[in-house]
């Protein structure tokens, strides 16, 4: 039964239209890897600091481990699950990008790593190195040394289409 | 592990109001504060104003408000502000890191009152006031008054903070704003100082306005600052000299400490470069 510990509310995720009863003291990093099973979002350091968690939130990369559950009423959140197109056979883009360009080591940061990429070239299609580095300074990654990560950023801004961002532009307000 | 005790998330302000009279909740929007610090307090009772559209920013005759839940990012990239408030837009630019400022809100920053919160320097220089909504009514205080000692504000638990009136700034004034931390991002502020100039054509200086994070034991204005400089032709003893004082204040206000080897020349140095960027002027005469 919907209560004020599990309000009822609408949401969109990765492109799907839901309605749950989401536990109102959860973050929605524990909602989505507890509830829903999608543990493609790590869990790092709880606090904010490693990226490691990060989704999009009507097209801007948040730190899941920082949003309560029920304030995803009415948005639109991608994880790293809904980044692959449909199907499941081929790579998206910027996941290809980060394969190429050996960016991903342990691979833990990867799907942090890899949503806040995709929310910077849906903001700016060509980031020149410091807006990459700034976008990505609340993404830490214990192993590559970063500059890999930054060539797959460069790599997927030129492979991508627009066909390939357009899904997640849903509700994405001016800033 | 965090818990809850309830959550509400109220569709009108006047049902929030009447939520918080009953004293029993904390407030939560942006979260990037509160959710940390609950992984150390018991249950709490939050009542989420993410649904009261407090998110506005709003241009009035000399001022513009921004509603507590503007986001970092809205402030920073909002024309309004650039505008108006340019201290004030670079300022929540470099709060935390891009998800945090997705996030995180003005309010929260402000009611958090850290003696290191990146937007209030910035809020000061434009001699902000807080309007506050209580089911007693609305008041305003100054910014300068509301943050009482580090991390206490005016607020009691029946209050919640509505906007921030910002007085818009010269369009005439160079501004500087220098952010101190361990690395380019996600740091916690080491030292914050905001700088507005206005000169006239003579390098007169006739406007100035000077605010400090971290320096003192919570976000101030230097009027002392301020006063020696209005009225003074630029230069580079001035400058020194308002910088050497500007140190000199800091150990009157908290004594000599064990980061004040640290923290004395670090002040001066930032405190010229802020000076020398808002004058605006490249070869500052001797």
């Amino acid at each position: 039964m919907s209560s004020d510990l599990t309000p009822k509310i609408k949401f969109r995720l990765n492109g799907i239209d839901m309605e749950k009863e989401v536990p109102a003291g959860w973050t929605l990093l524990r909602y989505l890897r507890e509830e829903l099973g999608l543990t493609g979002t790590k869990c790092g350091c709880e606090i904010g600091e490693c990226g490691a968690c990060t989704v999009l939130m009507n097209g801007k990369p948040v730190n899941s481990c920082l949003v309560m559950a029920p304030q995803i009423e009415n948005a639109s959140i991608w994880t790293i699950e809904g980044v692959t197109p449909p199907g499941g056979t081929a790579l998206h883009p910027v996941q290809k990008a980060f394969i190429e360009c050996d960016a991903v080591h342990c691979g833990f940061c990867t799907p942090g790593m890899v949503m806040t990429t995709i929310g910077l070239l849906l903001q700016n299609k060509k980031p020149d190195n410091s807006q990459i580095k700034q976008a990505l300074a609340g993404n830490l990654c214990r192993c590559t040394g970063y500059i890999q990560i930054f060539e797959a950023v460069r790599l997927a801004a030129a492979m991508i289409s627009e066909n390939d961002m357009r899904p997640f532009r849903e509700n994405i307000s001016e800033n | 592990m965090i818990s809850v005790e309830s959550y509400k998330r109220p569709e009108t302000i006047a049902e929030a109001l009447k939520l918080l009279k009953t004293g029993k909740f904390g407030i939560i929007a942006g979260g990037t504060d509160v959710i940390p610090q609950m992984r150390h307090t018991p249950a709490r009772s939050l009542l989420d104003i993410g649904k009261l559209g407090l998110d506005f920013v709003r241009e009035n005759d000399n001022t513009v408000e921004i509603g507590a839940a503007a986001t970092h990012s809205q402030i920073q990239n909002n024309p309004l502000i650039q505008r108006f408030l340019p201290l004030l837009s670079t300022a929540c630019g470099l709060v935390g890191s891009w998800q945090i400022r997705n996030r995180g809100t003005i309010g929260g920053n402000i009611v958090n009152a850290s003696p290191c919160a990146d937007s209030a320097p910035a809020l000061l220089i434009y001699d902000t006031k807080v309007v506050l909504l209580s089911s007693q009514g609305r008041r305003s205080v100054n910014l300068s008054e509301f943050i009482k000692k580090p991390y206490l504000t005016v607020l009691t638990a029946k209050d919640l903070v509505h906007s921030f009136v910002c007085q818009k700034g010269d369009d005439s004034a160079g501004n500087s704003f220098i952010k101190l931390g361990r690395r380019q991002a996600v740091n916690i502020s080491r030292m914050t100082i905001a700088v507005s100039l206005v000169r006239d054509d003579s390098n007169k200086i006739t406007m100035a306005k000077i605010a400090v994070g971290s320096v003192f034991p919570t976000p101030t204005r230097i009027s002392e600052l301020e006063n020696k400089l209005i009225g003074q032709i630029v230069s580079k003893e001035l400058f020194d000299e308002t910088a050497d004082l500007a140190a000199d204040l800091m150990i009157k206000a908290s004594g000599v400490r064990w980061s004040t080897p640290y923290k004395k020349p670090v002040l001066i140095g930032l405190m010229r470069r802020a000076l020398v960027g808002a004058s605006g002027i490249k070869e500052i005469p001797a």
